[in-house]
């Protein structure tokens, strides 16, 4: 083939290419079966004088949520979160309704774990999230690869069981919970009792009760500690929404126990637990104010970490905010918090104080927050 | 022996005491939806409603308690165009019931053959506030609209309890035919003010209006989901007393106060006119609904004039 000819075809290609794949892309690939997509994105300011960080701005945190139906059976949500420590994903999951009276949920998810350890950052009543949480189930709650199916009893009130079933992990920086035994027979499993009652046409009572239990490892040796880990948990909620100004007032009171401990020789001992119980009260359209108390023992925080990552002691701490939602898509929040730590093995008493201020935003599609 | 036949009464007492177990039962995310439900369905279905005719439909909290109500529906009626889309995907799958998940024969969109009004064109952005992308989905303010979910619910009915089709098929047309007396009514009530503005809270008349020829001046919130400030109040009543415009419209779950600010500075009215059967007690159905708003707002633009 003379070089004119390779010419002249070469440039034919490059010219009908495109045009041809444009073509293919417009009858072979449709986009209507895109999914909903949501981006919802977070900064934080903060000033806390006992800690070594630098005050001003930060980007806290950034999550894709992305959800469609697979096909008649399945639906597959990905929630994908981006912060300074990096990219995860976060939850991918997929959900089915097509059995009577049972939802299942595969995929890695957030375990059904009582009412905090339910909740992305994002819809976190208090910016920090609680001390015994942290401490216990995990900042996030308990993320791992699992299967759900949650039950809808036929109780006359509202009545769920969940019962779900995880991969073995060892604890993380996140996850305080031991789960890496690696005997075959190890499945972290869990437990949840969620009830709720109707007080009247505006109130209602929330009360569960939760259990996580997996055999552990001792740590960084891969060999299995002979022992059930476990944390279990109850929540208790009154929640009020007027109905006739459902977006313009009402309030919580929740309350929270979680313990974190071994069953030895079949009794649960416990190892770090504590409580918290905060009310929110809304009175506007716009405007949200919280107060919370918090206890946790054998616990840490950040001024203890800062010392000591293995210092432990007995944390308090109360936390005050108020929340200006210009709209459904929008939040900025100013939240005060004041931490105590008693019980340190040097007998310090440190504390920490700490002002925050978030901006919230989110774009897209935004699945509705639980009740 | 005594004993037996005690037992025996108690229980034929109970089998007495049981109602009739419906052949259909049927839950709407809205009152209006249920209304029809019930004139469609008849002796033949039990209806429950989710949102109260006093409630925001666009912020239904959506209580576990609401799942568990209806867990054994045979039937979900949704208003569609997502005016329930900010608490119906928690409630539905909440169910664990799969007649009635969304693609489900169960399933239904009532607003399906409705013709919708304000279909965005163009871009579609959020700066103009908590829009509806599918369009104005108060579609059941026009009492003609109603018609249209009424043949739909009785098709579905038919398909689903085809034992019953024929009454379900005579019950539609027998609704239809109510609505349309009715409507003569209305229309006769309204027509001396047709062309007058009025003020409503929410982008919710659009509908009602196109049907009985008024017009729609502005809205309390300055755009959907905006709740109003002082400055947009002040500058809307500078305006409506401008044009003359005397009527404010708003919904028992609406801020009362803002509405009776902005009548109070035009030198107008504030009539508080549901858009939901049950909003106030005497809209008892659709058509005592209807009844009452036409009433209410002949009397206040009638003061107006």
């Amino acid at each position: 083939m003379s070089h004119r000819l390779k010419l002249l075809v070469v440039t034919g290609l490059f010219f009908t290419l495109p045009a041809l794949s444009g073509a293919q892309t417009r009858s072979i690939i449709s986009n209507l079966a895109n999914p909903a997509i949501g981006f919802n994105a977070l900064f934080l300011e903060q000033a806390a004088p006992d800690l070594n960080q630098p005050y001003g701005p930060q980007f806290q945190e950034a999550e894709i949520s992305l959800i469609s139906a697979v096909d008649p059976t399945w639906t597959l949500t990905g929630n994908i979160t981006f912060s300074p420590d990096g990219v995860d994903p976060e939850e991918v999951y997929a959900t089915t309704d097509s059995i009577p009276d049972i939802s299942l949920k595969i995929g890695k998810f957030r375990a059904d774990f009582g009412k905090q350890g339910t909740l992305h950052t994002h819809a976190f009543p208090f910016l920090q999230a609680p001390v015994v949480s942290v401490n216990t189930l995990g900042e996030e709650g308990f993320k791992d690869v699992g299967v759900e199916a949650s039950w809808l009893t036929p109780l006359p009130w509202y009545a769920s069981l969940t019962l779900g079933a995880y991969g073995a992990e060892e604890g993380a920086p996140d996850q305080p919970l031991n789960f890496g035994s690696p005997d075959h027979a190890n499945i972290p499993v869990l437990g949840r009792l969620k009830n709720e009652f109707d007080l009247d046409d505006d109130t209602t009572l929330d009360l569960g009760f939760s259990g996580l239990a997996g055999a552990g490892a001792v740590t960084g040796t891969g060999r299995a500690d002979g022992l059930i880990h476990a944390v279990l948990g109850a929540d208790l909620t009154f929640r009020n929404v007027p109905l006739r100004q459902s977006n313009q007032r009402g309030w919580i009171l929740s309350a929270e126990y979680l313990t974190r401990g071994t069953f030895r020789e079949g009794v649960f001992q416990d190892e770090s637990d504590g409580w918290f119980a905060f009310l929110q009260y809304r009175w506007s359209q716009s405007w949200w104010t919280g107060i919370r108390a918090e206890e946790a023992f054998n616990a840490s925080t950040d001024v203890l970490a800062q010392a000591d990552p293995s210092l432990t002691g007995h944390v308090r701490r109360a936390s005050a905010n108020v929340t200006w939602t210009p709209s459904e898509f929008s939040q900025v929040r100013l939240e005060y918090s004041l931490a105590q730590v008693d019980q340190v093995a040097d007998a310090s008493r440190p504390m920490d104080h700490r002002l925050m201020l978030q901006f919230n935003y989110v774009i897209g599609f935004h699945p509705p927050h639980a009740y | 022996m005594k004993h037996k036949k005690l037992c025996f009464a108690a229980i034929l007492a109970l089998a007495l005491n049981t109602p009739a177990f419906a052949d259909l039962k049927v839950a709407a995310s809205l009152s209006d939806l249920a209304s029809v439900a019930e004139s469609v369905g008849g002796k033949h279905v039990s209806v429950i409603s989710l949102c109260k005719g006093y409630e925001d439909p666009h912020f239904v909290p959506a209580k576990p308690s609401l799942m568990k109500a209806i867990q054994n529906a045979d039937v979900f009626v949704s208003v569609g165009l997502e005016l329930d889309g900010g608490w119906l995907p928690l409630v539905i799958p909440g169910s664990r019931n799969p007649k009635i998940q969304v693609g489900a024969p169960g399933f239904v969109d009532a607003s399906e053959g409705v013709p919708v009004l304000e279909k965005p064109v163009g871009t579609v952005s959020r700066a103009e506030g908590d829009i509806h992308p599918l369009g104005n989905p108060h579609y059941y303010m026009d009492p003609k609209n109603l018609e249209v979910v009424a043949g739909h619910l009785a098709r579905v009915f038919s398909d689903l309890d085809p034992s019953n089709a024929a009454d379900y098929q005579a019950n539609a047309k027998a609704f239809d035919g109510k609505i349309e007396s009715a409507l003569k009514g209305w229309e006769k009530e309204l027509k001396p003010y047709a062309g007058s503005s009025i003020v409503t809270f929410h982008k919710n008349f659009v509908y009602f209006a196109d049907r009985f020829h008024l017009k729609l001046f502005g809205t309390v919130e300055p755009k959907p989901g905006i709740p109003p400030n002082p400055r947009y109040l002040a500058e809307t009543a500078a305006a409506m007393k401008k044009a003359g415009v005397k009527v404010v419209v708003y919904q028992p779950y609406y801020d009362a106060d803002a509405s009776r600010e902005l009548a109070a500075k035009a030198g107008g009215t504030a009539v508080e006119v549901p858009t939901e059967v049950g909003g106030v007690p005497q809209a008892k159905d659709v058509l005592s609904k209807f009844d009452f708003i036409g009433s209410a707002l002949a009397q206040a633009l009638g003061k107006g004039k």
